[in-house]
């Protein structure tokens, strides 16, 4: 296999409020790893820190003071790279206890500096659908305009109307129908489904090494969403590009992830292969996968018009972060037995499986 | 430009002219009207200084037809004017038509020159501070396009003379050149620049540029513009730049020709404010009538070109009135 195709050490993404005088731990500690061909996917709360994960990778934080640190290397066709090296020469922290307390930040020079590593990678390495697609397009420009643009800066392909031929290749292989016509649309003239099957084409027509799917099926109606799903399935299978795909929605997780990692307050607690992650009795468990794999609605579930489990409470602040485990206030299996370290002590993430990881005091020593 | 486009554009600009007739003809109404009940009128003015006859008088008046009902004079002189007859002066007999396109073009110069000023100094300052915030020269400079424009042109065009020509005895005044051959457009820089500078755009191009970039520039799509790798200046172009800065231009087309008016007071500019002042001054009504005319209708000439325009690049705007359904 070799070394994965994208790895992401231990990575901080923090904003700085400046109403709170504090900042916003939106991802704490991050540590992911996509191998080629591998579909990663990413499920957690909203807020849980998902997104942040996907744009901090591709240089796309631009909330004015806040702070990335850690490591992103990406192996693409050009070789290795690391996505936030030299970032550190722009900031000066001042950390306590192993926590930011102050910034200093050159932010223009930061800009310039995230601008310079990531335009190489943008497009070309690692490409990018989003959710609500109808407003991700560009309004102002044909739909047939925005692929071929980045068939033409990305590919060897740079006449125009090869890219013309190869973006309605494109369109048919996302499976647009009467792509011809759709060319000449702008995307207002769209349904949010279409737009989504453009955005997908235009992600893969520039022939990325990873794609980055945030929420795609976000913001689609239902039976458009299962169609997205599909597709997303079929080119997984076509095409086996490496992929992290980012959703809050389970189901859509289980239908085409090969590994799943389990976000909540800006950490990963539970990472492994989809079948041990997901299965419904498959233990040992992080207590926040249990619950939210029990609160999907099941079709015996709807039969007995049964009550559908929720997840209990709410997602920790991500300014005060707890000092311990951070469901530990959610968290319905806590025993007497580890309480007390449970509220005191942060749990690492640890091998319970082959390749499947647990960060939870209930698998402890 | 595909052919589908051209058709909403034809479509629109036909609306904006039918727009721009009828306000033509309702600005003429209004004007005449106030002409005709401001008090004074040309013959005094004519014969100033001299103690006419009642007989002399009548006589004048006679000649220009004036012993009519006002509308009845003012339909003679719309039906002239649809026949492309803007009367002549009556201070110089001159036909006003001719007068009209000579000082129209010396204001023309003098407006877009100006406009071309306020834009190299305002868009950059907006550019850098929509992309930037108030960092670094950003707040200094937007600062100093606010107070600059704040002062009152003809303030700023009495000590742009006094220090380039009674100081440096750069920049001779227009009147001494004008008769000469020599590079004219060198003198008529002082003007322009101090139109460009003091006719109360720039702060605000500054801000409703600066304003609608960085909304622009936190849309959606302007991220995926980046994540794709694709130039973000290329995608903004259309909704964060063309557009406001049509929309404000066509906006602030009367307040840079009220500016001109001054200006070219100040500096003895041969232009339409200067003669309007004149024939304002002798009641020299046909010259009045026909400034008033074309500054209407350059008005609405900006507000057609930014209708145009807006309609052009806008995919939304340029499907009204022939609504399609949606696929899928």
């Amino acid at each position: 296999m070799g070394a994965p195709l994208l790895e992401i050490e231990n990575l901080r993404t923090y904003f700085y409020s400046p109403g709170k005088q504090a900042f916003v731990r939106a991802v704490d500690g991050v540590t992911l790893a996509i191998a080629r061909g591998e579909t990663l996917g990413v499920v957690g709360e909203s807020g849980s820190g998902k997104s942040v994960t996907a744009l901090s990778s591709m240089g796309l934080i631009s909330a004015g003071p806040g702070v990335i640190s850690g490591t992103i290397a990406f192996r693409g066709d050009e070789g290795e790279r690391h996505l936030l090296q030299g970032l550190e020469d722009y900031v000066t922290l001042h950390e306590r206890d192993g926590r930011i307390m102050e910034v200093s930040k050159d932010e223009t020079g930061w800009q310039a500096h995230v601008e310079r590593v990531m335009a190489p990678v943008r497009g070309k390495g690692i490409a990018m659908i989003f959710q609500n697609p109808r407003s991700a397009l560009n309004p102002f420009v044909t739909v047939g305009h925005q692929i071929t643009e980045a068939i033409r800066l990305h590919t060897p392909t740079k006449d125009p109307r090869d890219a013309k031929a190869r973006a309605l290749d494109w369109l048919e292989r996302v499976k647009m129908d009467s792509p011809r016509l759709r060319f000449d649309n702008y995307p207002y003239g769209l349904s949010g489904g279409m737009c989504q099957r453009a955005m997908i084409a235009m992600a893969l027509s520039s022939e990325p090494s990873l794609l980055i799917a945030d929420e795609p099926t976000t913001g689609l109606d239902a039976t458009i969403q299962s169609k997205i799903v599909g597709l997303l399935a079929e080119l997984k299978s076509e095409y086996k590009i490496a992929t992290m795909l980012i959703s809050h929605d389970i189901r859509v997780i289980s239908r085409l992830a090969d590994n799943v990692a389990v976000m909540y307050g800006g950490t990963v607690v539970e990472y492994g292969p989809a079948p041990d992650v997901l299965a419904a009795r498959f233990n040992p468990k992080h207590p926040y996968t249990a619950a939210l794999l029990a609160s999907i609605p099941s079709a015996q579930n709807v039969r007995d018009h049964g009550d559908l489990s929720a997840v209990e409470g709410e997602v920790p602040d991500a300014i005060d972060v707890p000092r311990g485990c951070r469901f530990y206030a959610r968290c319905n299996r806590v025993t007497d037995d580890i309480r007390n370290t449970c509220a005191r002590q942060e749990p690492e993430l640890r091998e319970v499986a082959p390749g499947h990881r647990v960060r939870c005091w209930l698998y402890g020593e | 430009m595909k052919l589908a486009a051209i058709r909403p554009i034809t479509l629109a600009l036909s609306r904006e002219l039918v727009l721009t007739a009828l306000l033509l003809l309702g600005v003429s109404v209004v004007v005449f009207v106030i002409l005709y009940l401001a008090p004074g009128d040309p013959f005094s003015v004519l014969l100033e200084g001299q103690t006419p006859s009642h007989e002399a008088r009548a006589g004048i008046r006679e000649a220009l037809g004036v012993p009519k009902p006002w509308y009845a004079q003012y339909l003679s002189w719309l039906g002239g004017l649809l026949r492309g007859n803007f009367g002549t002066s009556m201070r110089t007999g001159l036909p006003v038509f001719g007068e009209l396109v000579r000082v129209g073009f010396h204001t023309l110069y003098l407006t877009l020159g100006s406009m071309l000023v306020t834009l190299l100094i305002a868009v950059p300052i907006a550019l850098r501070s929509s992309v930037r915030g108030a960092t670094g020269l950003n707040w200094p400079l937007t600062m100093l396009a606010y107070l600059v424009s704040a002062l009152p042109v003809f303030w700023l065009g009495y000590v742009a003379i006094y220090i380039s020509i009674h100081q440096f005895g750069v920049f001779p005044l227009i009147s001494r050149v004008s008769a000469s051959a020599g590079p004219t457009w060198l003198y008529a820089l002082l003007p322009i620049c101090v139109l460009g500078i003091g006719n109360g755009t720039l702060s605000e191009i500054v801000r409703y540029l600066r304003e609608e970039m960085s909304r622009v520039m936190v849309e959606d799509y302007i991220r995926t513009a980046r994540a794709k790798g694709a130039s973000v200046w290329r995608h903004a172009f259309k909704e964060g730049f063309l557009i406001p800065m049509t929309e404000i231009i066509a906006a602030k087309i009367p307040f840079i020709l009220g500016g001109a008016v001054i200006v070219e007071q100040v500096f003895n500019w041969p232009g339409m404010g200067r003669m309007a002042w004149q024939a304002a001054q002798d009641r020299d009504f046909p010259v009045i009538m026909g400034i008033a005319m074309l500054a209407a209708a350059w008005v609405r000439v900006g507000s057609l070109l930014q209708r145009v325009v807006y309609v052009a690049v806008n995919p939304r705007a340029s499907k009204e009135g022939r609504r399609v359904g949606r696929a899928e």
